[in-house]
């Protein structure tokens, strides 16, 4: 294990880790409930990291891509099926994730927001175009490290941390209405979604394709996917609980990723704003980037197509046609004037409508001795991974009848 | 598992990726094609890679959209050009020789050999 590598790889995991979805609903769950939503965060946290361990390491012992393996598992239809499925759900992120960035850009430029999400995709597609794999995960992902803003000013404002503390414990709040304890529950599932994103495992295992992970990879997968996401799961929690300090109190609702930025801005002024949302743009960005290839990705894997950016984009050209088209489709829906916080909302939705049956497959790759041999999941690998989706299949059957009972949240 | 010993059953070389000599994906196993019948041996005679070998796995409704967007092309690859078999199928000639990258060459003719680190 290079400890550099390994330190750069958990760097840039922690830098990948918020998104536009994350980003809106923990600034949300804050200023609604204070700072009660914190442990669906952490909850979620450990499942994505479960996840993604098993993913990365189906992908460094068994050497084939996750969708590889899974039509293979689950035949031509049922595979075409969770295809499509995982297909719309990226789709949707990923116009979520342009739009989210081009209204970041808005904000820093005051430019026309649809002339910067058109800009923006242009760029997105250069910067694929030109950098191999590993300059595309490491420079988004280290330059969202910026986000670290969120966690500074959290200990600017003096929180009250035995309250944060106490958010990590399982809880529903005291007191609250049928309509709140709904509400609530939306955000547990919306929140559940966010972080569990399909698009994260696919882009992950696949990455660990494209840098040639091996066996002797086992323990860099382990830690990148453990101390990566955990501690950028505390990116996301540090937005949660300055939103719960500085807006609960004072019923401001942040709908837009902007209200998110001025958590830096109260703090630390124009400079900690411009910090804010030049982490929020990295971030945001790189998301987009994770969607449309693990878009592309899939596509190519399930059809056995050349693929992966390791390549020259004119040596893997069906691959490269794809994530193309998936972009400039991704354009197309923003550009319909869609409101960027609807496509979160329905990112989010669809996301965990899909999640089953996407982590399902998963689940039974990593538990199968014929393609993991001794790698195969351990008793906790294995515990851990069913409780998840015993939790992702309650949260997908919640998750319809409280977006309509609650009108997406907002009461 | 060597393409020479037995096949326990079809459903192992069923949606397998192919790998050709020169390691470059080159399709999935889409169908095989059987040979023999009733009191005669079953034979693998070959593999079958391309959109139109869908046809008789998916619901009718299904294959007119699949055919609609992704054509019918079939490709054989005869079973003796199987090198081995463990998660993909790997193959003793190029893709090229077996006519396996007829699409993915027709793609590349769109884009573009310039500007890539």
């Amino acid at each position: 294990m290079n400890p550099l590598e390994l330190t750069l790889g958990i760097m840039t995991a922690v830098g990948g880790f918020v998104d536009i979805s994350e980003l809106v609903f923990a600034a949300k769950a804050g200023s609604a409930f204070g700072y009660a939503l914190i442990w669906v965060f952490a909850f979620s946290t450990i499942g994505i990291i479960v996840f993604s361990e098993m993913s990365g390491r189906v992908a460094a012992v068994a050497k084939q891509p996750v969708f590889n393996l899974m039509r293979h598992r689950l035949g031509l239809k049922l595979g075409l099926v969770t295809l499509a499925a995982s297909i719309i759900s990226n789709l949707i992120t990923c116009a979520a994730e342009i739009g989210g960035v081009a209204l970041v850009l808005n904000y820093l430029t005051g430019w026309p927001y649809l002339l910067m999400a058109v800009a923006m995709t242009a760029l997105l597609i250069a910067s694929i175009w030109v950098l191999p794999f590993k300059w595309i995960e490491r420079a988004y992902g280290l330059l969202g490290l910026f986000m670290i803003t969120f966690v500074v000013a959290l200990v600017a404002i003096h929180p009250p941390w035995d309250k944060i503390a106490g958010g990590f414990i399982p809880q529903v709040p005291h007191g609250l209405s049928t309509k709140e304890l709904l509400t609530f529950g939306y955000f547990m599932v919306a929140i559940v979604s966010a972080v569990m994103f399909p698009y994260e495992v696919y882009f992950y295992s696949s990455g660990g394709i494209e840098e040639e992970w091996g066996p002797k990879d086992i323990m860099t997968n382990r830690m990148t996917a453990i101390l990566g996401m955990g501690l950028g799961s505390l990116l996301a929690i540090a937005i949660l609980s300055n939103s719960a300090q500085l807006f609960s109190g004072i019923n401001v609702d942040p709908e837009i990723p902007g209200s998110a930025a001025l958590e830096a801005a109260i703090p630390f002024g124009k400079w900690g704003l411009v910090l804010a949302l030049l982490g929020m743009f990295f971030a945001i960005a790189g998301a987009a980037v994770e969607t449309c290839m693990a878009n592309a990705y899939s596509i190519a894997q399930f059809f056995g197509w050349m693929w992966g950016r390791h390549k020259k984009p004119w040596e893997a050209p069906r691959f490269t046609m794809t994530w193309i088209v998936l972009f400039l489709a991704a354009l197309g829906i923003v550009l319909t004037g869609v409101d960027v916080m609807m496509l979160v909302e329905f990112a989010v939705l669809f996301s965990i409508l899909v999640l089953p049956l996407t982590y399902l497959p998963l689940l039974l790759l990593s538990g199968d001795k014929d393609y993991m041999r001794e790698y195969v999941n351990g008793p906790v690998a294995k515990g851990l991974g069913w409780l998840y989706f015993a939790i992702i299949t309650a949260a997908a059957l919640a998750a319809l009848p409280l977006f309509f009972l609650t009108s997406g949240g907002n009461g | 598992m060597k393409p020479d010993g037995k096949l326990k059953l079809v459903s192992e070389l069923l949606d397998l990726p192919l790998l050709d000599s020169e390691g470059k994906y080159c399709g999935i196993v889409d169908d095989v094609e059987l040979v023999g019948g009733a009191g005669k041996d079953l034979e693998l005679k070959a593999l079958l890679v391309g959109p139109g070998a869908y046809a008789g796995r998916l619901p009718r409704l299904a294959m007119w959209l699949a055919e609609k967007i992704a054509g019918n092309r079939i490709t054989r690859v005869p079973i003796d050009r199987i090198r081995s078999i463990s998660g993909s199928v790997q193959l003793d000639r190029p893709g090229d020789e077996l006519g396996l990258h007829r699409s993915e060459k027709a793609a590349g003719k769109w884009i573009p050999r310039r500007g890539a680190l």
